[in-house]
């Protein structure tokens, strides 16, 4: 069985600062990490490997520096890491970033199964998994919480939805996104570490995989980030006094008003 | 000023981590220095012993009162001041600021410049500079500054930091009569063992520094006592005898870019004694090095088994019995890497190997690797509440004791054939690096544990021959002043009442901590305590 992980790197906090004179966004030079749910992916990638057999490849999009994210993943267990970066990419949306990766899988093969991360911490947009799947025209399960069985040809899953939970049974290839809580993720050992530090990480062009440039990065994108910024959170207490009939019909008045 | 009478309401302030329960007749919860001085000079008018209490975690019973008034310091929790100097910053806190609360406020900044006593200029630049850390860790955050700094606190990173002494720069105390010392470090010393203390007011307090030597190893136990010593040292790790403190003054060092932990797995004790002699003789760049014994690591196998606020602990294999956990510190990437990777052959080489161990380079790891290290304490404080409840009068039994580098062997295998000998179960854990272990006895009934406070006491005497100490970073506070009577004899005992006597001639202040009341009062002719008073031992 082949198995490609989709990971991200993301910032290493999600807390902001500011510097209260200037107001700007303190930089605290920190490393960028694996986003969680992708941690939680590769661990499952392995957890399959160990029962039932598989090659696992991890795949990401990103900066040259990436390369280290992938050798993590190398290091807790992955057999292969590949690397897209290209200026090309830059200023990918998730439209953008799943066609690259569509792109990618597709070089080497679409594998019996994709994992994501159910979504990066960074953005929360949750699209990346079923757009891959999309692209790719395979099968997209979201959101699974557990993995019940991986056969040669349908896995099944328990996946959470709005109403509870569903129990899902795909066949391959398929593309699944996992919770965060699915598993928790194996630390690296020395020895992995040694290993993924002698390991070849593959970077992949645009070219090389043959992205269309007019579906790639800016270009191929359908929305663009006009701004960033930290929501403005505003608290204000109102204290209701009076009889229980008073403070319901000044409740009631509250509630009005906002609305 | 509130003086309250400590009723039902306020019996959780009769007790602490250790567990013990003490007794006392009113509590306060001064605000500012100024209460805290109104209300000790009106104890000390009356005579009336204080008890001087931070976030009572505490594990030798510094903060259970015997009797008398309890000044709780917890609302005294502010930041007054940021400083720089030298390129380093230091901070000025009230003795009630949390240590997680002081970390969270140095890694998020969390910091209103314009409050600052000294002007906004030195909280701006650390606002804008990069991250910086007070090195003392101990397990518990919810510990104080001031609790920290009255038993000089250390943790694990203590191998490489030091204990809290290191990183404090001021203290600043109110005395029983109410005089002030606030003494920065490099501004007053002992002449020999003379020490002439200036207080703020122009007056001066003059006191003999005890004779004794202390032990060449980490050691909380007693006063700091050495030739043309530092001032400032002596007001740390007084265990609240000698006055009250009111602003601490600490440093803080830069936060090394990779602080990388790794867990190595070994099958038995002796393989782990010789990893860490490796480790310290072939490393200067570890921060930490703790030990985890099989007793230890039986108990979470356990609670990953049977608890599900425990099922995250990663699964250990059972061929493994004991784990050192190592902490390496750089500013380099590559750097950090070599050192990991020659750890790695050091452990192959004491009959590990490199696929069983787990690295932490990253927050998520590394929080993973902390759950690990703290769910030890946690479970067997667990363990010894459900074996309480079939019988009361049992308690964890823990020794805190250190001996030089070259007995680290010796001590291990005291410690494992007396235990073995008394059939007591036991789990280990604590700072190998420094020859530092918190054997804890885990009693199963009241003879378990009468035989556990009997083996305490004669690993005392053990370690004080091996020239160690009996507390390494708990203090001694109630619970261990017998054993600071084994490891420096009566007669030095004497001298620090003495010395306590110089700085609180009532003996009001932490009454029954370091050595009993009586102790106070001249061997000749000795005085009754004032009625009321009477220490009357702390029930466990």
């Amino acid at each position: 069985m082949k198995i490609v992980v989709c990971v991200k790197a993301v910032p290493s906090s999600t807390e902001v600062r500011f510097d209260p004179v200037s107001h700007t966004i303190i930089r605290d030079g920190k490393q960028a990490v694996i986003n969680p749910f992708d941690a939680a992916a590769l661990e499952c990638a392995l957890r399959i490997r160990e029962t039932a057999g598989a090659h696992v490849t991890t795949l990401s999009m990103g900066i040259p520096d990436t390369v280290r994210i992938l050798r993590d993943t190398v290091a807790r267990g992955a057999d292969e890491a590949v690397l897209l970066s290209d200026r090309a990419f830059a200023g990918s949306d998730t439209l953008a970033t799943s066609y690259a990766l569509a792109c990618a899988v597709r070089k080497t093969g679409v594998p019996d199964l994709l994992i994501c991360g159910k979504m990066a911490v960074d953005g929360d947009t949750a699209q990346i998994g079923p757009e891959l799947a999309a692209a790719l025209g395979i099968p997209a399960v979201t959101n699974v919480k557990e993995i019940l069985s991986v056969g040669e040809d349908r896995i099944g899953v328990i996946r959470e939805s709005d109403d509870g939970e569903q129990e899902v049974s795909v066949c391959l290839p398929a593309l699944i996104t996992v919770v965060k809580s699915i598993v928790d993720p194996r630390m690296p050992s020395i020895a992995g570490i040694r290993a993924a530090e002698a390991a070849a990480v593959s970077v992949w062009t645009a070219e090389e995989i043959g992205a269309d440039p007019e579906r790639t990065g800016l270009a191929g994108s359908a929305t663009q980030v006009v701004r960033t910024f930290s929501p403005e959170r505003k608290k204000e207490c109102v204290y209701i006094e009076g009889s229980a009939v008073e403070q319901a019909d000044r409740l009631r008045a509250l509630v009005e008003e906002l609305s | 000023m509130n003086i309250y009478e400590l009723t039902q309401e306020y019996e959780i302030y009769l007790r602490d981590e250790s567990r013990s329960i003490g007794h006392a007749a009113s509590i306060s919860f001064p605000e500012n220095e100024a209460e805290m001085r109104e209300i000790i000079m009106q104890m000390n008018a009356g005579g009336t012993p204080v008890t001087i209490q931070g976030g009572r975690t505490g594990l030798a019973a510094g903060a259970v009162p015997y009797g008398g008034h309890v000044m709780n310091l917890s609302k005294m929790d502010q930041l007054l001041d940021v400083t720089a100097e030298d390129g380093r910053y230091s901070f000025t806190v009230r003795p009630g600021m949390v240590l997680a609360n002081l970390r969270k406020i140095i890694a998020g900044r969390k910091i209103d410049p314009e409050k600052m006593r000294s002007g906004p200029d030195a909280a701006l630049a650390f606002i804008n500079d990069r991250e910086y850390f007070f090195p003392t860790d101990p397990t518990e955050t919810s510990a104080t500054i001031g609790g920290i700094a009255a038993c000089n606190a250390s943790g694990a990173r203590s191998y490489k930091f030091g204990a809290a002494r290191n990183h404090i720069t001021r203290i600043r105390m109110i005395l029983a009569d109410g005089r002030i010392a606030d003494i920065r470090r490099g501004e007053v010393f002992a002449s020999g063992r003379r020490l002439v203390l200036p207080l703020t007011d122009g007056s001066s307090i003059s006191a003999e520094i005890p004779s004794y030597q202390m032990p060449a190893c980490k050691n909380a136990s007693g006063y700091y006592a050495r030739h043309d010593m530092d001032a400032v040292d002596l007001l740390i790790g007084s265990d609240g005898t000698l006055g009250a403190i009111s602003e601490i003054g600490i440093e803080l060092l830069p936060l090394p870019a990779y602080i990388w932990g790794v867990s190595c797995f070994l099958q038995d004790e002796d393989r782990a004694v010789r990893l860490t002699n490796a480790l310290r003789d072939g490393f200067r760049n570890l921060a930490a090095i703790e030990y985890f014994d099989k007793g230890a690591l039986d108990i979470l196998r356990e609670q990953k088994r049977k608890n599900t606020a425990f099922s995250a602990l990663p699964a250990l294999k059972k061929e493994y019995s004991c784990c050192i956990y190592a902490e390496i510190q750089e500013e380099d990437e590559s750097a950090a890497l070599q050192t990991l990777l020659q750890i790695g052959k050091c452990l192959t080489a004491c009959g590990g190997r490199e696929e069983d161990t787990w690295v932490a380079r990253s927050d998520t790891d590394r929080e993973t690797q902390q759950f690990f290290r703290h769910a030890v304490p946690e479970s067997v404080n667990m363990l010894i509440d459900e074996r309480k409840k079939t019988d009361p009068s049992i308690t964890k039994l823990a020794g805190d004791m250190a001996v030089p580098d070259e007995h680290l062997a010796e001590v291990m295998h005291m410690y494992r054939e007396t235990l073995a000998a008394a059939g007591l179960q036991s789990a280990v854990w604590g700072h190998m690096g420094n020859n530092h272990l918190h054997v804890n006895i885990l009693p199963r009934d009241s003879r378990d544990y009468s035989l556990g406070k009997q083996l305490i006491a004669g690993w005392a005497e053990k370690v004080t021959a091996m020239g160690g100490a009996v507390s390494a970073e708990h203090g001694v506070g109630k619970l261990k002043r017998d054993f600071l009577a084994i490891m420096y004899g009566s007669a030095r005992i004497e001298e620090m009442a003495a010395l306590k006597k110089a700085f609180d001639p009532k003996g009001i202040f932490g009454r029954g901590n370091l050595f009993a009341a009586e102790v106070m009062v001249p061997s000749a002719g000795r005085e009754a305590v004032p009625a009321g008073e009477r220490e009357t031992e702390a029930a466990e």
